[in-house]
């Protein structure tokens, strides 16, 4: 896997229940506010970082259980 | 495809009703038919609410803002039924029963505006970002407004100048006038949450509540016309009655499946 690759592969996971637009959007937004970075230039090594960035919007959305679930997925799936 | 169907059924039911009504023409049996299923919508109603409770955990924001809409079902559903008995009918009720009948109604409307709010709310808290950006929201808050005011607003001067005028039995239908613009307004976020969530399955709760908060405009719009305005007596307000309380229905089914589906696809 590429390193740009990182932002799109979860993208990717979130779009089937957010859509592509916030899905988009979360990613880059975590990325720019926990990791100072844009998308294109997150890593592997930020994967941790990014799940846990997004945990507290999805867990507004879906719900804690749901959204640990969904992380834990995106966490194993993406490396 | 289930989605899909969940949006329909308000449409199908709404159809059933109409055709109901049409068959009775206004007989004897058109009065007990309507307060009949006026439960049966108000049931279904709890139902999906408390069905959406059951899939979030304790201090989940969304499991409170569903508990809310519930405890507002379940106060009006106990006004119907109480009215049922001959105590509380209008020929009958005395002051301590109009307190009551009163008071459910006005802890239903309080209980689903605090509901529709903490909806609303999740936009925000979920930094979801709404679609034509900062003017396209004042836009479309600005035209839902205006269209509440001008179906509640009226209702809501007529009930205060009755209450100034000491008629307390008045205050139920202040509040609600009051309660029904403030929860038409929040039909702006709700309907841009659902849009920018357009392409995924979340984006169904939030269409689907949205589509009971219209109806509920439709409703107060039916209810305000007058007598002369309905052809036959045909009892359009109950047409949109039933259509917002099986959204709401169907919008606490499309968030347990859609919370599900999470789980099954995660899990």
């Amino acid at each position: 896997m590429t390193t740009s690759s990182i932002s799109e592969k979860v993208a990717e996971r979130l779009t089937p229940y957010i859509g592509p637009f916030n899905a988009r959007m979360w990613v880059k937004a975590v990325a720019r506010r926990e990791l100072g970075l844009a998308p294109e230039e997150l890593k592997p090594a930020h994967l941790a970082t990014l799940v846990d960035g997004l945990r507290p919007y999805l867990g507004a959305l879906m719900g804690r259980v749901a959204a640990d679930d969904l992380l834990l997925q995106i966490g194993r799936e993406v490396h | 495809m289930r989605f899909r169907w969940l949006a329909v059924f308000p449409l199908l039911y709404a159809a059933v009703f109409i055709a109901i009504v049409w068959w009775l023409g206004g007989g004897e049996a058109l009065g007990p038919f309507i307060i009949g299923q006026r439960l049966l919508v108000r049931l279904l109603a709890i139902a999906g609410c408390f069905l959406a409770v059951s899939v979030f955990a304790r201090g989940d924001h969304l499991r409170t803002a569903w508990l809310w809409l519930g405890s507002g079902a379940v106060a009006i559903l106990s006004r119907d039924l109480l009215r049922l008995l001959p105590l509380f009918q209008p020929a009958n009720a005395g002051p301590g029963a109009l307190v009551i009948l009163s008071g459910l109604g006005i802890l239903s409307n309080v209980a689903l505006l605090a509901g529709v709010w903490m909806l609303a709310r999740s936009w925000k808290m979920a930094a979801i970002s709404l679609p034509g950006g900062r003017y396209g929201a004042l836009a479309v808050a600005l035209i839902t407004a205006v269209l509440a005011l001008a179906v509640a607003g009226p209702g809501a001067l007529k009930g205060a100048r009755a209450v100034a005028g000491g008629d307390w039995s008045s205050l139920i239908l202040c509040v609600s006038a009051v309660v029904d613009i403030l929860s038409l307004c929040l039909i702006t976020p709700l309907l841009l949450t659902a849009v920018s969530l357009r392409g995924g399955l979340f984006s169904w709760p939030w269409g689907l509540i949205t589509a009971s908060q219209l109806s509920w405009l439709l409703y107060d719009a039916a209810a305000a016309l007058a007598p002369s305005l309905t052809p036959g007596g045909f009892p359009l307000a109950e047409v949109f009655r039933g259509l917002a309380q099986n959204y709401l229905f169907v919008a606490g089914l499309a968030q347990l499946f859609a919370i599900r589906q999470v789980r099954r696809s995660a899990g």
